[in-house]
């Protein structure tokens, strides 16, 4: 009861704190805020890379936080424009972060990236160009990953399946599954969340137009009236719904949680899935061993390049508001050299940016050093649609992509849809 | 006469026992699917587990799920006393008063109950994030109070109009002040309301999820529903562990109510008045 | 009301404002820095065009209220608010008060493991809830297609969250499944506190069953009934988090409402002006029902 008098004050002493903003602390001692997503392994992988840089910068202090992926992407920007923004944080290159180098709120680090020991000395041209805008770094490339058609191998043998060489036939392969088993599903989509079907469409576009007839109007540099208007983009949703009629994938695919489709290769219900690099830690842990995995087949009398395939890079950026610029950089540079990217292996099993020590990593799996080996020989990397376009198209391209599966739009209503989106958007740019 | 009466009996008894199964069913579901493996869970869904392993209660707790439910105990007590107390007091002198600039002000609290928290997310981010209360128990427990007062108030001032004036003239005679005449009188009878108005705001924060999304962003601050939701990885999920993680958040509460619900019933009571 | 300064000599009047003005002041400061100035900001920044990383606000007038006016998903999350209202007063009153009923006057073995058991689902969080039932209604493993199946029946082709038609009412039951308990409390402990004299007076006088129900428990309740219909109704307006993780406003916004809708707008396409002239609507939604309430409780 004594604390009650001393409530009221106590709210008046906070609502008048509120009103002035806390000094950042003054020390000698550099903190530097990190925030990343908090996929597996990750914040062993920062606290074991913070204790390993005090040995070159003993006064640097690294404070690590982590998010779940939808909050990521909502809390970032408002942080980054509040007060307490962190000095480093992980992000996707693409739409994301090119939104944060337009509003300033991403620093340039060309000219401390390519000092000597700086990550621009380190990662290749083509990872460098993930974070590059208007020829000025803005980020590092911690990790890429890419997407393949795992399938089981010891169905496919059993079943003397071969492996398939085009869309057709992939399609001819689910349904000779159906053929063994009406009820087993060839490999599970799981599009609930609406990314699983958008790395299709990503894919099949590629396969369908290549990236260079793509490109312009991934950018919305296309003149308005040729916007999105290539037949290609409507023939890339038929390839997806070839395979729907060829009965590839599950029941209600709209409906059913990526994590269940995850789930019904991993437990070897279904014997192929279209599924990130990422998924590799999933099946080592279900305790499945026998898989295989190839890129996504080529569409006869495509544009494709099967030398081509999915790649997203992801990455840190530094704040545009940090006090600590040079240390950032050092840090950040840290995480991507050849050491810390074998240690980012081990630990967050995502393919590190800088494979050159990746023979030292401990327990990898045979398919893990498979799929590094074969990531290195990418003619092009496929940037995925839902990061790469501008948001309202990506958002626009995401639920087309639901309706056609659902069989609510064809593909040609589905890419009228987007067009629409992209148009909107461009009106909105900028002019230059 | 007496058969009729039995099958109206039973037939009562029915509705209450299909809906009372209706409830229990995914509950059960939850702490059975707690104790399966994530492929039992999705090839033999309404199977039972194989064996009786604690793997996924070790996982989740691996995770916070302890600290979790410790940061929601805390925040919703810290809220709820603060809304209590504060709503209490402003009613008071509210339904104690008849000049039309205190029933302007008792609108303007009351306006507050129709803002929708995620309407205003973004100034009260930036708001919270100036004053440096980002991923403290405070920044949240503060915003809880404010958009828990409305409502509480509202309940607290239809109380207060119907509360006896004798009783407190006669304390004035002793000559007790206005705020010791809500303290030592007014407050003690008022059991049944501030039971009500705490068991109300206590379920509503216990549950909140988007303004904790917002604001508290590290894990060592999480509440439930926030660190539940981050069981959800950006590529995979940990189904068993997710199930497990629901079920020892859900447990305490469950035994908290069962243990008090005898009283619950009558506390209510305060809501409608 | 009285005005109780009057017929108070004894204590001097400006010391009695200042105090009743510090009793006041923490609910008016709360209140006004933490629902009222962000309102306000709301109400202000819906004229503008900007993202929550921009620093040039555009002004754009009524635009993004015209925007709205012309956006079909505008439309359909309004009507899903208005579906899930109208939908949770009548399955949520509705069924409480009927097992309220039943339990006060209907049943009295058991009564205490009913109320518990339907109260529940109350104390766990809606995230779970969402959890669970997700689980639940997976159209491949999920139990209730199963359970379905195994009755010779066909479950839905897109699923139970994945067809706009069916989804709708899902989130109806899920709702129901967890708030059921919470209006059955609160209308039991309302007809608990109608004094048992009433009902035996009405009695003698004649008026049982139907009658003494129309005119002793209705008016009994009717309170507790307005409470509960505005706890409802502000619940379907503002709901959030039940949308957001169970269908996240999919199938291709077919289950947007303007929590999730505005939200998307805001965070996810950078359209900070726009979403928040949706939340102006919703705002003005609730001051309205909210102005309703305190009409019919006044009457009362």
């Amino acid at each position: 009861m004594k604390t009650f008098l001393q409530r009221p004050v106590h709210i008046m002493a906070f609502a008048v704190g509120l009103l002035s903003v806390v000094p950042a602390a003054l020390a000698q001692d550099v903190t530097l805020k990190m925030w990343t997503l908090d996929n597996p392994g990750y914040p062993e992988f920062i606290a074991q890379a913070a204790e390993a840089f005090k040995k070159t910068h003993p006064d640097v202090t690294i404070e690590h936080q982590t998010f779940p992926g939808d909050a990521y992407k909502t809390s970032l920007p408002v942080a980054l424009v509040g007060s307490d923004a962190p000095d480093v944080f992980f992000n996707w290159s693409g739409d994301a972060a090119k939104r944060l180098v337009r509003d300033g709120l991403a620093l340039g680090i060309t000219d401390a990236a390519m000092a000597k020991g700086g990550f621009g000395t380190e990662l290749g041209a083509g990872l460098l160009d993930a974070f590059r805008y208007d020829g000025k770094l803005y980020g590092a490339a911690a990790d890429a990953v890419s997407k393949y058609v795992f399938y089981n191998k010891d169905y496919f043998a059993t079943n003397k399946i071969a492996l398939p060489k085009t869309m057709a036939e992939l399609a001819g392969v689910c349904k000779a599954v159906r053929a063994i088993d009406p009820d087993t599903v060839p490999m599970p989509l799981g599009n609930k969340t609406r990314w699983k079907a958008i790395h299709w469409m990503t894919m099949l576009n590629e396969r369908v137009m290549g990236i260079d007839g793509t490109a312009a109007d991934y950018d919305l540099a296309r003149p308005a009236d040729a916007l999105f208007t290539d037949p290609g983009y409507a023939q890339a949703f038929d390839e997806l719904l070839k395979l729907q009629d060829a009965g590839c994938f599950e029941e209600a695919p709209n409906a059913t949680e990526y994590t269940v489709a995850d789930a019904m290769f991993a437990t070897q219900a279904s014997p192929m899935e279209f599924c990130g690099t990422w998924c590799t830690a999933g099946l080592d842990a279900a305790g499945f061993t026998n898989y295989g995995f190839f890129r996504l087949p080529l569409v006869e009398g495509g544009k494709g390049d099967a030398g081509a395939n999915f790649l997203v890079p992801e990455g840190f950026q530094v704040s545009s508001k940090t006090q600590h610029a040079k240390e950032a950089v050092e840090w950040i540079s840290f995480l991507v050299s050849p050491e810390q990217g074998a240690k980012f292996a081990e630990l967050t099993k995502f393919l590190p940016s800088n494979p050159k020590m990746i023979d030292s990593v401990p327990n990898a799996t045979p398919q893990f050093r498979e799929i590094v080996a074969d990531m290195g020989t990418f003619t092009r990397g496929v940037n995925v649609l839902d990061v790469l376009l501008e948001a309202s198209v990506a958002d626009a391209y995401l639920n087309a992509t639901v309706e056609v599966l659902n069989r609510t739009v064809t593909p040609a209503e589905a890419v009228a849809q987007i067009r629409q989106a992209a148009l909107a958007a461009q009106a909105k740019l900028p002019a230059k | 006469m007496t058969s009729r009466y039995r099958l109206v009996s039973i037939g009562l008894h029915l509705v209450m026992t299909v809906w009372t199964l209706f409830v229990l069913a995914p509950l059960c579901l939850m702490f059975v699917a707690a104790f399966k493996s994530q492929a039992d869970i999705f090839t033999r869904p309404l199977g039972l587990p194989k064996t009786l392993t604690f793997a996924a209660f070790e996982r989740a707790w691996g995770i916070g799920i302890g600290g979790f439910l410790f940061n929601s105990l805390v925040v919703t007590a810290l809220s709820v006393t603060l809304i209590v107390v504060v709503s209490a007091l402003a009613a008071y002198v509210l339904a104690r008063a008849s000049s039309r600039r205190m029933q302007a002000l008792y609108l303007l609290i009351v306006a507050g109950f129709a803002v929708p928290v995620q309407s205003v997310l973004v100034p009260l981010y930036q708001f919270v994030s100036a004053a440096g209360l980002l991923n403290s128990q405070i920044a949240i427990v503060i915003p809880y109070a404010a958009y828990g007062i409305p409502f509480t108030t509202m309940l607290f001032y239809a109380f207060f109009l119907e509360f006896p004036r004798e009783l407190e003239e006669a304390a004035r005679l002793d000559g007790c002040s206005r705020f010791q005449v809500f303290w030592r009188i007014v407050l003690p009878l008022s059991g049944p309301v501030v039971a009500s108005a705490a068991i109300f705001q206590a379920v509503f924060n216990w549950n909140e999820f988007i303004l904790a999304l917002m604001l508290l962003t590290e894990t060592r601050v999480r509440t439930l529903p926030v660190g539940i939701y981050g069981l959800i990885g950006q590529y995979s999920a940990d189904w068993p562990a997710l199930m497990a993680g629901l079920a020892i958040a859900t447990l305490p509460l469950l035994v908290v109510f069962v243990a008090a619900q005898r009283h619950f019933v009558r506390s209510m009571s305060g809501l409608g008045k | 009301m009285t005005d109780v300064t009057q017929q108070e000599p004894r204590s001097p009047r400006g010391r009695r404002d200042v105090l009743s003005g510090a009793m006041l002041l923490p609910a008016l400061v709360l209140v006004g820095l933490f629902i009222l100035a962000p309102a306000a900001y709301a109400i202000v920044g819906s004229f503008f065009e900007f993202t929550i990383t921009s620093r040039n606000w555009v002004f754009v007038g009524f635009g993004n209220y015209a925007r709205a006016a012309g956006d079909p998903v505008f439309w359909t999350a309004l009507r899903n608010n208005a579906f899930l209202i109208v939908g949770s007063a009548i399955t949520q009153v509705g069924l409480g008060t009927i097992l309220a009923a039943i339990l006060d006057r209907g049943v009295r073995r058991g009564n205490a493991i009913y109320r518990t058991i339907i109260f529940m689902p109350v104390v766990v969080s809606s995230i779970a809830v969402a959890f669970v039932w997700i689980l639940i209604l997976d159209p491949n493993v999920g139990p209730l297609n199963a359970i379905v199946k195994s009755l010779g029946f066909r479950p839905p082709k897109l699923g139970w969250l994945g067809d706009p038609q069916i989804s709708l009412w899902m989130l109806l039951v899920i709702a129901a499944w967890q708030n059921v308990g919470f209006q059955m409390i609160l209308v039991l402990a309302g007809l608990q506190s109608i004094p048992k004299e009433l009902y035996e007076a009405a009695a003698l006088d004649g008026a049982r069953g139907f009658r003494a129900f129309r005119y002793i428990t209705l008016p009994g309740i009717r309170n507790v009934l307005i409470v509960g219909t505005l706890i409802t109704v502000v619940g379907g307006l503002k709901v959030f988090d039940l949308v957001f993780v169970t269908t996240g406003g999919g199938p291709a916004n077919a289950t947007q409402v303007l929590g999730t809708y505005s939200y998307l707008q805001a965070f996810r396409l950078g359209n900070m002006g726009y979403a928040n002239a949706m939340s102006v609507v919703l705002l003005a939604i609730a001051v309205l029902f909210g102005w309703l309430q305190l009409r019919l409780s006044r009457k009362a």
